[in-house]
């Protein structure tokens, strides 16, 4: 009974703080306040219009975009490796996968800086990178390699014995069976480093920058409504993309247990 | 062979980006220790004897603790309100899963409009006129732990519900059918079973509190600073690298301290769970 009260005001509380930040975002006033003095929707209008904020969200939409393709396309081939050929010790490198999972994130941020430095990548996009790659690798494997446990190897050498070649059956009968998967993955790992701010606020640098870190240190310097009106075209992709999920693999995938 | 070297070459990408990883992590502990080839400990020496780096250190500790003890509070009764919810579920799973994945900025930022000098609460309390001035409810304690809490309570629910939704809810109703009385029969059947989840969220919740950095930052500003945020300003203000590896090193200990035990009791639980169940 106690749980039942808990438990809606704690569902009610969850989204509150987002919902009045897109609120607040329609304010005509010049100075951030809630409730919002009067209707407008200049703040949108600054935002589109400003070539700063635009390719600010370009370099983080190609950055996720990267990021997901690379470290989805890793962790396939690795849960192919531990699932299909039954490598050694697959168990064990599963839970070196998930390693930058177990760290606190102000210390990855240092480790990275260590890393990209001595690459001579600190503060270029390439070093944005690979920093994403390696933090979306442990949300990646999951999806992968659960839909590779669960796709027919029967299937696949059903296919062979009738003569396709490996080229041919990979295309026709396993990619369709992990699709699913994959997208899950794609859609995850994107959402992770469009969102990702405290690793990449070290990384930064004059000529590279992305959308949450610049959010960020907006709000540490000033107060502009501005923040509100990016904040909430932020939030708006990020309810597309959850929509998208729940289409593809619904919603339940993230609280099943493999 | 052929089959061995086409391991290799599959997983050659995921260890070659987590090798990267790792080998960042011994040259952070590498570069908090050496200077000029020497092993030289005066970062540490000068972190111990610095009395607000000691305070620093213990305010963090006690922030990460309450936001736990908290998300935990609130989280297990949603989990279990969740789990145990006989209409349409995904609806529930809506309201944890998208503020799950909004940027942790966006989420912060909405506690700075909703408890700022001229935000929700303020701007209730002198409509109404309970306060003439507005109250002072960030840069502290307590708008960092509201924020952290919030940020972070997603986690121990989605760690907790996991758990819970394979629990059949027969073990339950069969124990309390034998007449156990409802906390008697969650105490004995319920809270054991669902152990691995509660030690999941409790391990991600301390974890990603200890290392935060953003939301301590825009709701405790930067008077009362944490591990994370110290470690932000002797990058960003300071250019104090080594003293930063030092202080990242400081924090790796102590999350690692209480980390890895959790991570063993919780495997050790797991397979003795699942191991005793009649499949």
């Amino acid at each position: 009974m106690i749980a039942r009260y808990i438990g809606i005001a704690v569902l009610l509380f969850l989204p509150m703080p987002i919902i009045i930040v897109v609120l607040s975002s329609f304010t005509s006033a010049g100075y951030l306040s809630f409730p919002i003095k009067g209707l407008s929707l200049r703040w949108y209008a600054e935002f589109l219009g400003s070539a700063d904020w635009l390719r600010v969200l370009g370099t983080s939409a190609l950055l996720a975009l990267i990021g997901a393709v690379v470290s989805t396309g890793a962790c396939f081939a690795a849960a192919w490796a531990v699932v299909r050929h039954k490598i050694r010790f697959g168990a064990t490198y599963e839970t070196i996968l998930l390693a930058p999972l177990i760290f606190p994130h102000a210390a990855i941020g240092v480790i990275m800086i260590v890393t990209l430095s001595s690459l001579g990548w600190l503060g270029t996009f390439s070093g944005l990178v690979l920093v994403h790659c390696i933090l979306t690798i442990p949300y990646a494997y999951r999806p992968v390699a659960a839909a590779l446990r669960k796709s027919d190897a029967a299937l696949e050498e059903a296919a062979a014995s009738l003569g396709a070649r490996p080229w041919r059956t990979f295309w026709m009968v396993t990619l369709p069976a992990v699709r699913p998967g994959l997208v899950t993955s794609l859609l995850f790992t994107f959402i992770i480093s469009f969102d990702e701010v405290t690793v990449t606020l070290f990384l930064v640098g004059p000529f590279v920058m992305t959308l949450p870190v610049q959010v960020f240190s907006e709000v540490l310097e000033s107060a502009s409504p501005i923040i509100a009106a990016v904040s909430a075209a932020l939030v708006l992709f990020t309810s597309a993309m959850v929509f998208i999920l729940d289409r593809v693999i619904g919603i339940q995938f993230f609280v099943e247990r493999d | 062979m052929a089959r061995t070297l086409r391991s290799a070459l599959l997983l050659a990408p995921s260890a070659v980006l987590i090798g990267i990883f790792l080998i960042g992590l011994v040259r952070l502990i590498a570069s908090s220790v050496l200077f000029d080839g020497q092993i030289d400990l005066h970062h540490y020496v000068d972190i111990m004897n610095r009395p607000d780096y000691i305070a620093m250190l213990g305010r963090t500790l006690r922030t990460a603790a309450l936001t736990t003890f908290f998300c935990l509070l609130l989280g297990y009764p949603t989990a279990y309100y969740v789990a145990r919810y006989q209409g349409n579920r995904n609806i529930l799973l809506l309201l944890i899963i998208f503020p799950w994945l909004v940027s942790i900025v966006v989420r912060s930022y909405g506690w700075v409009v909703i408890l700022g000098p001229r935000g929700l609460v303020n701007g209730f309390l002198m409509w109404t006129g309970m306060a003439d001035r507005p109250l002072k409810l960030m840069y502290n304690d307590f708008g960092v732990v509201m924020g952290l809490v919030h940020v972070l309570l997603p986690f121990m629910i989605i760690a907790i519900l996991s758990v819970l939704m394979q629990i059949s809810r027969n073990l339950e109703e069969a124990s309390m059918s034998l007449g156990g009385h409802p906390f008697y029969s969650f105490r004995t059947v319920l809270l054991p079973l669902s152990l691995p989840g509660i030690l999941t969220g409790v391990t991600l919740v301390y974890l990603m509190s200890t290392g935060a950095i953003v939301t301590p930052l825009l709701l405790g500003g930067l008077g009362d600073t944490m591990i994370g945020t110290e470690i932000f300003q002797e990058v960003m203000h300071f250019f104090d690298y080594p003293k930063a590896a030092a202080l990242a090193t400081v924090l790796l200990v102590t999350a690692m301290a209480v980390v890895l035990p959790l991570q063993f009791l919780e495997r050790w639980l797991s397979k003795r769970l699942t191991d005793g169940a009649p499949s």
